[in-house]
């Protein structure tokens, strides 16, 4: 690993003033409940790296109870950066250990395309949203 | 070797953002990004591509090389070019990009393989691909200042 001493800094035009950070922490809110039998792991947020406990315990929590069949269910305007597809990954890797089959539903046309493009949806269905997941685990 | 917009362009706009090292203002370069391509005419899709490109590689910026040290700062310039947003995100460079990383390709089957083997597996990478998929041109370089520096373009379609 090369170490470069730190720069100072440059003033320069344009600058925008820095917070304190605090305002721009990562909020992710996950819940589950279970809908016919289907477990449904709902995430309101942004996912990042900041949601890698949220998420592992909600799946934890629901293989758990028995779940078969998860979904997990984004909001439309949900973020989701490299990280959070990582995470995702480990969600997979434990579904297909666990014999498990897996959703995802809620996701914006953009994540769809960025799920497909890693490749995820081999391994986990793409629905527009929950009614339609759970309709298509019925199948 | 990439066809740069010359220095002197009339037309060009610019706008520079100093973030601190500290995630969650990689948002701040995607609000900002967004709304200049916006108001430059690109569709949603490209918008959200650009969205995401921007933020993996200050995300990047933040985590390694300035390896989360908020009092280091990572600059995001914006130009706005009558065909074209240019975006260059430099961080101070605590630690090197090194220059095979740049051309990975993450396989999925791969990393499930061996997560499978191993659960705590590195399920990640995906970062500067995405870049590399989302984004018209890319390039990495090492900064005058020293630091990495990314450069992103993207065309503005005519219709």
């Amino acid at each position: 690993m090369l170490y470069r001493p730190p720069h100072p800094p440059v003033a320069a035009p344009n600058v925008l003033v820095q917070g304190n950070g605090e305002m721009l922490e990562d909020e992710l809110t996950v819940s589950t409940r279970q809908r016919d039998d289907v477990a449904i792991i709902d995430l309101v947020g942004d996912v990042t790296t900041f949601a890698e406990e949220k998420i592992n315990s909600a799946y934890q929590e629901v293989t758990a109870q028995g779940a078969k069949q998860i979904l997990l269910n984004f909001r439309q305007n949900d973020y989701i950066n490299s990280a959070g597809i990582a995470i995702l990954i480990g969600i997979v890797t434990e579904v297909n250990r666990n014999n498990q089959k897996l959703a995802v539903s809620g996701l914006s046309q953009h994540f769809q395309k960025i799920f497909r493009m890693v490749g995820l949806a081999q391994y986990a269905d793409i629905y527009q949203d929950e009614d339609e997941a759970v309709a298509g685990f019925a199948k | 070797m990439l066809n740069k917009k010359s220095d002197n362009d009339q037309n060009k706009k610019e706008i520079e953002l100093r973030l601190p090292s500290k995630l969650g203002y990689e948002k701040v370069a995607m609000d900002t990004a967004s709304s200049l391509a916006r108001r430059m005419g690109f569709d949603g899709d490209r918008v959200e591509s650009l969205k995401t490109a921007v933020s993996e590689a200050v995300t990047n910026a933040i985590e390694h090389g300035n390896q989360h040290d908020a009092a280091m700062k990572v600059v995001v310039l914006l130009t706005v070019h009558d065909d074209e947003l240019v975006i260059s995100v430099t961080d101070q460079g605590r630690q090197a990009l090194q220059a095979d990383r740049t051309q990975d390709v993450p396989n999925l089957p791969e990393i499930l393989h061996q997560a499978s083997l191993n659960p705590g597996a590195d399920k990640g990478g995906w970062g500067i691909w995405f870049i590399r998929e989302l984004m018209d041109e890319v390039e990495f370089t090492t900064a005058p200042s020293g630091g990495n520096q990314v450069r992103m373009v993207i065309h503005l379609e005519q219709p």
